[in-house]
């Protein structure tokens, strides 16, 4: 059965199930559209809600980011082993998204002295508090363990990976003062898996 | 058989969900509500200083959707297969595109301002969203007034609650959408689900 995964030629909300995917091992169609060209214009309407990501699996098209990673994080057995540990997962990716949705707005600030400002209070106020929420969750479903949940790599490490990468671009020291969380990125980057899709995958946003 | 005990407000907001699964499905939890007075005394014991938090046999777990999710998987009220799930998810998750620009409008405080923005939302962005249920639920009910697979999920679940702060401001809302209309009946008509929204007392939010 073949997966494709629609999306435009960036990093973005398709990311992380291309993480995914390459944790499996798991070949994909990784199908990606120029923003604003006619390919896209062309394709947008087979889209259920015109919108991308998109998944087609199976003779379905699955829209939605997050659904999409959580589907296929369960169809590769990195979604938590059983039901709770898979709330415990789903919890830490819903925490990571809470911080994301509070970071699009200063990333997407056009004026200059006003990104600046938002800026400074996100990384000054919001970000610690969000940091010091997924240490907290980190710990407690650790199991002592170098990963998000049940010592044992999951989508929680790997949407937690991908969305550091993108606040780093704005400020690559954040997460000095949290040696848990380095240390969770560094054994998610040490998976040969993962090390060989970064290493080789395009360079876009 | 697993103790459950779900922590909030005195209202349905983010907890409301969890309540009607809880209730769909027949199981008893202890529904712990905190008075905004008492509520300070207890942030300290919610891993994300947030409510609502799911204890399951002293575990606790954050995050609104992803107390949602574990129940219903819990009391198959999820989707019978990854599949199926995904496409409950892919639901949930256009639920939540639209409270996140919706429920906003519900807080603002100045209340001719509130008038005003919400009757700009019902005519300028509420349909879209109208429209996107329509089309995730006749691409995946398989036929039927369920937006899953010809039963009851999750995902009738969650659009019930959220379209009920629709049906609040204008109880004609839904006429314009068919589909909706008929899948709202659906879920009124659960027998479990009528029960509890009849018992259910009127609290503020």
């Amino acid at each position: 059965m073949s997966y494709k995964l629609h999306y435009f030629n960036v990093r973005g909300y398709a990311e992380v199930s291309r993480l995914i995917f390459a944790a499996a091992g798991q070949n994909f169609e990784d199908i990606r559209y120029e923003r604003n060209s006619e390919e896209w214009t062309k394709h947008k309407n087979e889209m259920p809600l015109g919108q991308v990501p998109v998944l087609e699996y199976d003779g379905m098209k699955l829209p939605q980011s997050k659904a999409i990673a959580r589907f296929l994080a369960n169809q590769f057995h990195l979604a938590g082993k059983d039901n709770f540990e898979q709330a415990k997962v789903d919890s830490i990716v819903d925490t990571l998204y809470d911080l994301v949705a509070a970071f699009i707005p200063v990333r997407m600030e056009q004026d200059e002295t006003k990104q600046k400002e938002l800026a400074k209070k996100f990384f000054d106020e919001e970000l610690p508090k969000h940091l010091k929420n997924l240490e907290t969750l980190g710990k407690m479903y650790s199991n002592g363990g170098s990963f998000f949940v049940g010592n044992q790599l999951t989508w929680a490490d790997l949407t937690f990976y991908n969305f550091t990468d993108l606040i780093f671009q704005s400020n690559s020291d954040c997460l000095n003062n949290y040696s848990w969380l380095q240390n969770n990125r560094a054994e998610v980057e040490k998976q040969p898996k993962i090390a060989e899709y970064l290493k080789n995958r395009p360079k876009t946003m | 058989m697993p103790t459950y005990k779900l922590y909030y407000f005195y209202g349905r907001g983010r907890a409301e969900i969890a309540r009607l699964i809880f209730a769909a499905a027949g199981e008893t939890y202890e529904d712990i509500r905190y008075e905004r007075e008492e509520w300070p005394s207890h942030k300290s014991e919610m891993p994300l200083g947030q409510m609502p938090v799911l204890e399951v046999d002293g575990v606790k777990i954050p995050q609104s959707m992803t107390i949602a999710r574990f129940l219903s998987k819990q009391f198959k009220l999820a989707g019978k297969d990854n599949l199926e799930q995904a496409k409950v998810d892919a639901v949930v998750d256009t639920s939540i595109d639209l409270a996140v620009k919706y429920v906003p409008l519900l807080m603002q405080q100045d209340e001719s301002k509130k008038k005003e923005e919400i009757a700009k939302f019902f005519t300028d962005e509420l349909p879209k969203h109208m429209k996107n249920f329509e089309t995730l639920g006749k691409l995946y009910g398989d036929g039927s007034q369920f937006f899953v697979g010809n039963h009851l999920t999750f995902a009738d679940l969650e659009v019930y609650d959220m379209l009920s702060y629709v049906v609040k401001i204008d109880d004609k809302f839904l006429q314009s959408y068919p589909w909706l209309e008929r899948n709202r009946q659906e879920v009124e008509k659960n027998s479990k689900i009528a029960e509890y929204i009849k018992n259910r007392k009127e609290t503020p939010f």
